[in-house]
């Protein structure tokens, strides 16, 4: 028995370790299998199920003015959606019981914060596809109020968006971003490589109930947010200009009137503003040929607004002085052309000052005549006429300014007096900022660079400065031009009481087929105070249909854009008084 | 009588060594159970930061409407204010007068807002004016408060 059952429970037992073993190794098999075979596949899969991959979207940058005004900055706006599958009553617990609201109350609720009619968005939620979209790019007030409604089949899609706060303020220079984001005009889109910015990508570990498990992120690219433009313009007198050149459209029954105002000292542009100008939040609405920036894109002849600067040549070569005399009829015959004057007269004793006060055409030819081709086009191109200025906006023109050799006789005097070339706002009211300036001309600023988060600016432009005429010429110069505000018959309606200021009337056909149209560009160019001038200012109105045989137009608006800049900048009134300088011998 | 002084050595070596790696891993656990709390801790004050990040941009594009031009010209017209075309100063040194005063030119007064802007949601409170009747001879009591609608931002009391 002993020897018996002894021999069963040892052969049990081997049974049993043996069954033992094969398990052992059977699991040891696996174990290898899983931990070290297919360890790093395994691993992985675990991973992927995981592991979350996400698109950090960068912020595209601010477009801000001179005084930190925000023209244009980014939000989040909201698609709101719903999928009409899972679309049924909504149960909602109000004071601890439990409410049950009809789709169709629902819908109501819904259509009251979307301001949609039911009964257009009753129908969308009929049917068994999963996505049906109820409103694009809603605000997230709203976007915060549909959520609060807890309906469980609706959804959202949040975007970035562009927000223009001051509307229309500078539109025409700050340009507009499609749907997609993309920068289509303007500043958007010239200075989009400082505005836009790098996304990220991350990626992160969630638990079953996606939520995020800490210290499992790995950011395999840092998101770059874009970086602000700064404008050199002020928003404020932006607006007053936009608002006073609408007004004078409305009155004057013109195409559309522009303003650029430049800071004398620096180069910086205050404002340039035109009228219509775009909404850039809503530039459909405005049609395409008012959607660019004309002070910049537009060339137009400047027209007797040249005879300052032809003026200034005369001086500068020594072929006049304020006090050269002319007599000067109301005509005068250049090869096959006769040139007149803007009014009939008998011939006039005038001085060169008188000339400009005037505005002879004649006594301008006379001034200029002996003056070599080539020496006023030198100087042209050196008041910054024949290129487009150092702003480079987008479209920029050059105008149109032939080489001296192409001129024939009559273009040759025309020129003097600002018919037979083509120049843009910005370009005039820069080479009357060099008169302004003792003769420096200094480039034109629009953007002063692009800043980023620190505050570190970059871009900066260049500052280049041009002594186009000597500082005696443009103070004799600017001297004359008083002469115009003070005594000229349209002209001494720009004046700001209490100011000294200088400037010339421009009224340039505009030519139409093989000759020139019924209506004018009529602009208005000049600085203040005269006796140290601060700002160049050019307005220009585009064929005024009320006012439309002289510059009369122009001096309103003109006016009151001066003094609203004279009075935002605390420029000081004037203490002294103009010199009386002779106009007619 | 090596032995016996190997496991006299020994016991307190283990005890401690045992000690330690109880106590360590309750600390782990302790650990852990304050982290899974913190997670979801930490996700509800993202979407709280997320909230109060939407709720700072509806406010602000309120603030940039009524901090607009437009806002503001519409306000100040309301209000029967006009540009004045004529800067004059006072200089505090000596109370000069620089420039000539004159009253604002009323007749070509811009009272209309002629620049778009589609980005305003909202407009500033509408305040009544007071009128003085040119006979009145009585002084006209002006109100403490001024008149605002009550669903909308209540004007600065500042006069």
């Amino acid at each position: 028995m002993n020897s018996a059952g002894q021999t069963n429970i040892s052969r049990r037992m081997r049974v049993f370790l043996s069954l033992s073993a094969i398990l052992v190794l059977v699991f040891s098999v696996r174990l290898i299998d899983f931990q070290i075979v297919r360890a790093e596949q395994i691993s992985q899969l675990s991973y992927e199920k995981r592991a979350v991959a996400r698109t950090i979207p960068a912020i595209r940058g601010d477009i801000i003015d001179a005084n930190g005004t925000i023209l244009a900055t980014t939000v989040y706006r909201y698609d709101i959606n719903a999928a009409p599958a899972m679309v049924g009553p909504v149960e909602r617990v109000i004071d601890g019981a439990t409410q049950v609201t009809s789709v169709e109350q629902v819908a109501a609720e819904l259509a009251r914060i979307l301001q949609e009619d039911v009964a257009t968005l009753l129908p969308k939620l009929t049917g068994t596809s999963n996505y049906v979209n109820l409103k694009k790019r809603v605000d997230a007030d709203t976007h915060r109020q549909v959520v609060e409604l807890g309906i469980p089949w609706i959804f959202s899609d949040a975007f970035q968006n562009r927000l223009y706060p001051n509307g229309a303020v500078a539109g025409n220079l700050i340009g507009f971003v499609g749907t997609d984001g993309k920068a289509l005009a303007g500043i958007e889109r010239q200075f989009n490589a400082c505005l836009a910015g790098v996304d990220g990508q991350e990626r992160f570990e969630t638990g079953v109930d996606g939520i995020r498990i800490p210290a499992s992120a790995v950011v395999t690219q840092e998101v770059s947010h874009g970086r602000d433009v700064v404008l050199t313009i002020d928003a404020s007198l932006q607006y007053q200009a936009q608002q006073i050149l609408a007004s004078e459209v409305e009155r004057l029954d013109a195409d559309w009137a522009s303003a650029v105002v430049i800071e004398v000292k620096t180069g910086r542009i205050v404002l340039a503003a035109e009228a219509p100008s775009v909404d850039p939040n809503d530039p459909g609405k405005s049609p395409p040929e008012e959607r660019g920036a004309r002070a910049f894109q537009f060339a137009y002849e400047p027209g007797s607004t040249m005879k300052s600067l032809t003026a200034a040549t005369a001086i500068d070569l020594g072929f006049a002085n304020m006090g050269t005399r002319v007599s000067a009829p109301d005509s005068i015959r250049i090869f096959d052309s006769t040139i007149i004057d803007s009014f009939s007269h008998d011939t006039m004793q005038l001085t060169l000052a008188g000339v400009l006060r005037y505005s002879s055409n004649v006594g301008t030819i006379m001034i200029a005549q002996n003056i070599p081709a080539s020496s006023r086009y030198d100087y042209m191109l050196r008041f910054g006429l024949g290129k487009a200025s150092e702003v480079g906006f987008e479209g920029e023109t050059s105008g149109v300014l032939n080489d001296y050799r192409d001129w024939d006789g009559v273009t040759n005097m025309t020129t003097t007096f600002g018919q037979g070339l083509s120049t843009s706002s910005v370009q005039m009211t820069s080479a009357y900022q060099a008169l302004a300036n003792s003769g420096v001309r200094l480039n034109p600023v629009l953007v002063a660079g692009c800043r980023d988060e620190n505050g570190e600016m970059t871009s900066i432009p260049k500052s280049t400065a041009t002594q186009v005429v000597s500082a005696q010429t443009a103070q004799e110069v600017v001297l004359m031009l008083e002469e115009v505000v003070e005594d000229g018959a349209i002209g001494r309606a720009t004046s700001v009481p209490g100011y000294r200021s200088a400037g010339k009337t421009g009224t340039a056909e505009i030519p139409e087929g093989s000759g020139y149209g019924d209506y004018f560009a009529t602009s208005f160019l000049g600085m203040a105070p005269s006796e140290d001038p601060q700002y160049a200012i050019g307005v220009m109105v585009y064929k005024p249909k009320q006012v439309h045989t002289n510059s009369q137009a122009a001096v309103t608006a003109y006016q009151k854009i001066l003094s609203q800049v004279l009075l935002t900048n605390r420029i000081s009134p004037s203490t002294s008084v103009s010199p009386d300088i002779p106009t007619e011998w | 009588m090596n032995s016996l002084r190997k496991s006299r050595v020994s016991a307190p070596v283990v005890m401690i060594l045992v000690t330690g790696f109880v106590a360590v891993s309750l600390l782990h656990l302790l650990l852990t159970i304050l982290t899974s709390q913190s997670v979801y801790e930490l996700s509800d004050l993202k979407r709280e930061k997320r909230e109060l990040e939407t709720t700072s941009q509806i406010l602000s594009e309120e603030v940039s409407s009524l901090a607009s031009n437009q806002n503001l010209l519409n306000t100040a017209s309301r209000l029967g204010m006009v540009a004045n075309t004529n800067p004059v100063f006072l200089r505090l040194t000596d109370q000069a007068v620089l420039g000539q005063p004159l009253p604002a030119p009323i007749a070509s007064a811009q009272s209309t807002n002629l620049v778009a802007n589609s980005a305003m949601i909202i407009e500033s409170t509408q305040i009544s004016q007071v009128t003085v009747p040119a006979s009145t001879t009585e002084p006209v009591a002006i109100p403490l408060e001024p008149v605002v609608s009550s669903s909308l931002i209540p004007a600065s009391p500042t006069r």
